[in-house]
């Protein structure tokens, strides 16, 4: 109880507050623009974490991040561009919406039930980490090994692209995170005589590289969007209260989902949205519906990609291993602000867990309101042309990642990652899987030299313990899954095509 | 850039031949089997693998179908027809040039002066008037040196023109 309060005390502080208040706006600001994802407005945030105090830059963290998912539907129903990739799958249907007169409805859906579902998703958070994180104290080096990879495999199985692509991005971030000195032998490994390169590859750089600056380069070879026709709106609550007691059962299944996409590590919002969406349409009563501006999907995955961001905290949280993107980069400033993931977090500091809970919740109770005025004002925001907007991402870029280390090498990687990753994305080349390779890496190759010399160079061991072999047979399973897939297909149309 | 799955997929194994080489070649950890050499070595492994099986065009299928199943909800994909396509394409070196730029020019001409010709360059670029271009690159760069600077306290090159606070 004691920590309860001191809890409240945490996040009732002044200047938790303003960062919450602050980075609220800026997460539904940048999220609403089209092309700047929740990933990128949580990357440039980082640099301003640093003189944060802990609470306080988590909280912006969380804040800016559920507002930048919300905020990427208002693109998607206006102008028909997802703001965000979460908000990719069901786009089409919130502007069928609009063309039907109905934008308000499609926006009220996207928020109200964002913000449900990230209260969902909040309360899953309650109750799954502590009971997680029991279990995570028998844990060895064998389950992190396995735990790690597993999050690799989830990260190219959401991809969507070509697994075999998704993989061999996940592994080249893998080669850049071999980069420095901190490896098994403490030996220069791949630094070809850059002294920068002894400290290896931080994920900073490459975070804002591959999301913000490959960004400006895509924009800068792609015609101009369409400008917004100014509109005015009406009530944007109304009709919800209606929606939620029709809708119902699949707000749940898309809160489920959600949450479940969410804890699995390396999967996150789009592929949550995504996924349900698609659920939404397979066990509706009405699907030819779906497709015309029909509400049921947007409810559904709404629901779901919100509640994912909440649950990816979990993996997060316990085991340091991101459950998407976003939290691979508050994974870092964890570290950096002294909350070192890990099952300990809630035993040694419990206040600081609580007023996470806090946070998540006041974040997307706050989401109403903020969400309200955003829509109301999206019109004008959304008229800020890209000439005046991206040329100060790009500065900002430069100075973010400067920031995180105070040295211009850091700039020189923002550069070369920028230009990678836009080649990458060109290519049907994942950036995600890479990010979450370089992310990860450390860690993956840790525990596998430290399991290999405790089991000798044998590597039966991996499969010994109960909860290291469930946690194999879950990533080999994620590894053969797209076989499966293909397998299933080609049998599938066999009998269609000799029908022919 | 659009390269072909055979160049892309040729390049990744040839990565992963010179991961596993380079990786051999690291010393090892006296009185160890598993050393530094492990990691890089199975990587390079996965990565020639990978390669070999993208130039071979395994795995396609599916992402023709993310390509459908994205084109559905974006429409058929907008392509810019620029009078000269090659100076249009080259534009796509700009954002990391410019960064490239700061690093070299941060320290000897300071960050304002830097900045504004790296906003002002990339506001033209996106087809900004000069009567947008000019007054953008005169004060965001201002602005930002203020937020960072100040607030953040990140220690930006003064150059040619500190600011007074």
């Amino acid at each position: 109880m004691n920590e309860l309060i001191e809890a409240f005390r945490l996040v009732l502080a002044p200047d938790v507050l303003i960062a919450i208040l602050l980075s609220s706006i800026y997460g539904l600001v940048i999220g609403s623009l089209p092309g700047l994802s929740a990933t990128m407005a949580t990357a440039l945030l980082v640099p301003v974490t640093f003189y944060l105090s802990p609470i306080a830059a988590v909280a912006s963290i969380i804040a800016a991040s559920a507002m930048a998912i919300f905020s990427g539907d208002i693109p998607g129903c206006l102008l028909r561009i997802p703001g965000t990739p979460a908000s990719a799958a069901y786009t089409d249907e919130a502007y069928a919406m609009t063309r039907k007169g109905q934008a308000e409805v499609a926006l009220g859906a996207g928020l109200w039930f964002s913000a449900l579902g990230g209260i969902a998703g909040t309360i899953s958070l309650i109750v799954m980490a502590p009971i997680l994180a029991e279990l995570a104290l028998n844990f060895s080096t064998f389950e992190y090994f396995w735990l790690a990879f597993l999050g690799l495999m989830c990260a190219t199985l959401v991809a969507r692209s070509s697994p075999v692509k998704a993989i061999a991005s996940m592994l080249l971030g893998l080669l850049v995170a071999c980069i420095g000195m901190e490896n098994p032998g403490g030996v220069p490994r791949f630094t070809f005589g850059v002294p920068e390169l002894l400290g290896g590859v931080e994920a900073i750089p490459v975070l804002v590289g591959v999301f913000a600056v490959s960004e400006v380069i895509r924009a800068l070879v792609s015609p101009e969007p369409p400008p917004l026709p100014r509109r005015k709106f009406g009530s944007i609550l109304a009709g919800q209260l209606a929606l939620t007691r029709k809708y119902w059962r699949q707000m749940t299944r898309g809160n489920i989902v959600g949450i479940i996409i969410g804890v699995l590590p390396g999967a996150g919002a789009d592929m949550a949205a995504w996924v349900s969406y698609a659920m939404s349409k397979r066990f509706s009563k009405e699907p030819e519906k779906f497709g015309t501006g029909h509400p049921e999907g947007l409810v559904e995955a709404g629901a779901s990609n919100n509640a994912s961001l909440a649950s990816g905290w979990v993996p997060s949280l316990l085991f340091g291993i991101p459950g998407d993107t976003i939290t691979a980069i508050a994974i870092g400033v964890l570290y950096m602000k002294g909350l070192n993931p890990g099952p300990t977090l809630f035993t040694e500091r419990a206040s600081s867990m609580y007023a996470l809970y806090i946070i998540f919740i006041l974040a997307n109770i706050l989401m109403i309101p903020l969400g309200i005025v955003m829509i109301r004002v999206a019109s004008t925001v959304l008229r800020a042309p890209r000439a005046t907007v991206l040329p100060v991402i790009l500065v900002c870029c430069a100075v973010g990642a400067f920031a995180t280390g105070n040295n211009l090498f850091a700039i020189v990687l923002v550069a070369i990652f920028g230009a990678i990753g836009y080649v990458m994305e060109n290519n049907g080349y994942p950036v995600a899987a890479m990010v979450l390779g370089i992310v990860m890496g450390t860690m993956v190759e840790q525990s596998f030299v430290t399991s290999l010399i405790k089991s000798d160079g044998s590597l039966l061991p991996f499969f010994e313990r109960p909860v290291s072999a469930i946690l194999a047979a879950m990533t080999i399973s994620a590894l053969l899954w797209p076989v499966f897939i293909w397998l299933w297909k080609r049998i599938r149309h066999r009998p269609q095509e000799q029908a022919l | 850039m659009r390269l072909s799955d055979r160049v892309t997929g040729s390049f990744i194994a040839t990565l992963g031949a010179l991961a596993t080489y380079g990786g051999s070649r690291l010393p090892p950890v006296p009185g160890q089997d598993v050393g530094p050499s492990a990691f890089p070595m199975v990587i390079g492994a996965g990565l020639i693998l990978c390669g070999l099986m993208i130039a071979l065009g395994i795995g396609r299928s599916f992402e023709e179908e993310a390509e459908a199943d994205l084109a559905a909800v974006e429409g058929p994909p907008q392509r810019a027809q620029p009078a000269d396509p090659l100076a249009y394409r080259l534009r796509a070196l700009l954002p990391p040039g410019l960064l490239l730029f700061y690093v070299y020019a941060a320290d000897r001409l300071g960050f304002v002066p830097t900045t504004a010709i790296m906003i002002f360059v990339v506001a033209v670029a996106f087809g900004a008037r000069l009567r947008v271009a000019l007054p953008l690159a005169a004060l965001a760069p201002i602005a930002i040196h203020l937020i960072f600077y100040k607030l953040l306290r990140v220690p930006l090159p003064p150059g040619l023109l500190p600011m007074p606070w």
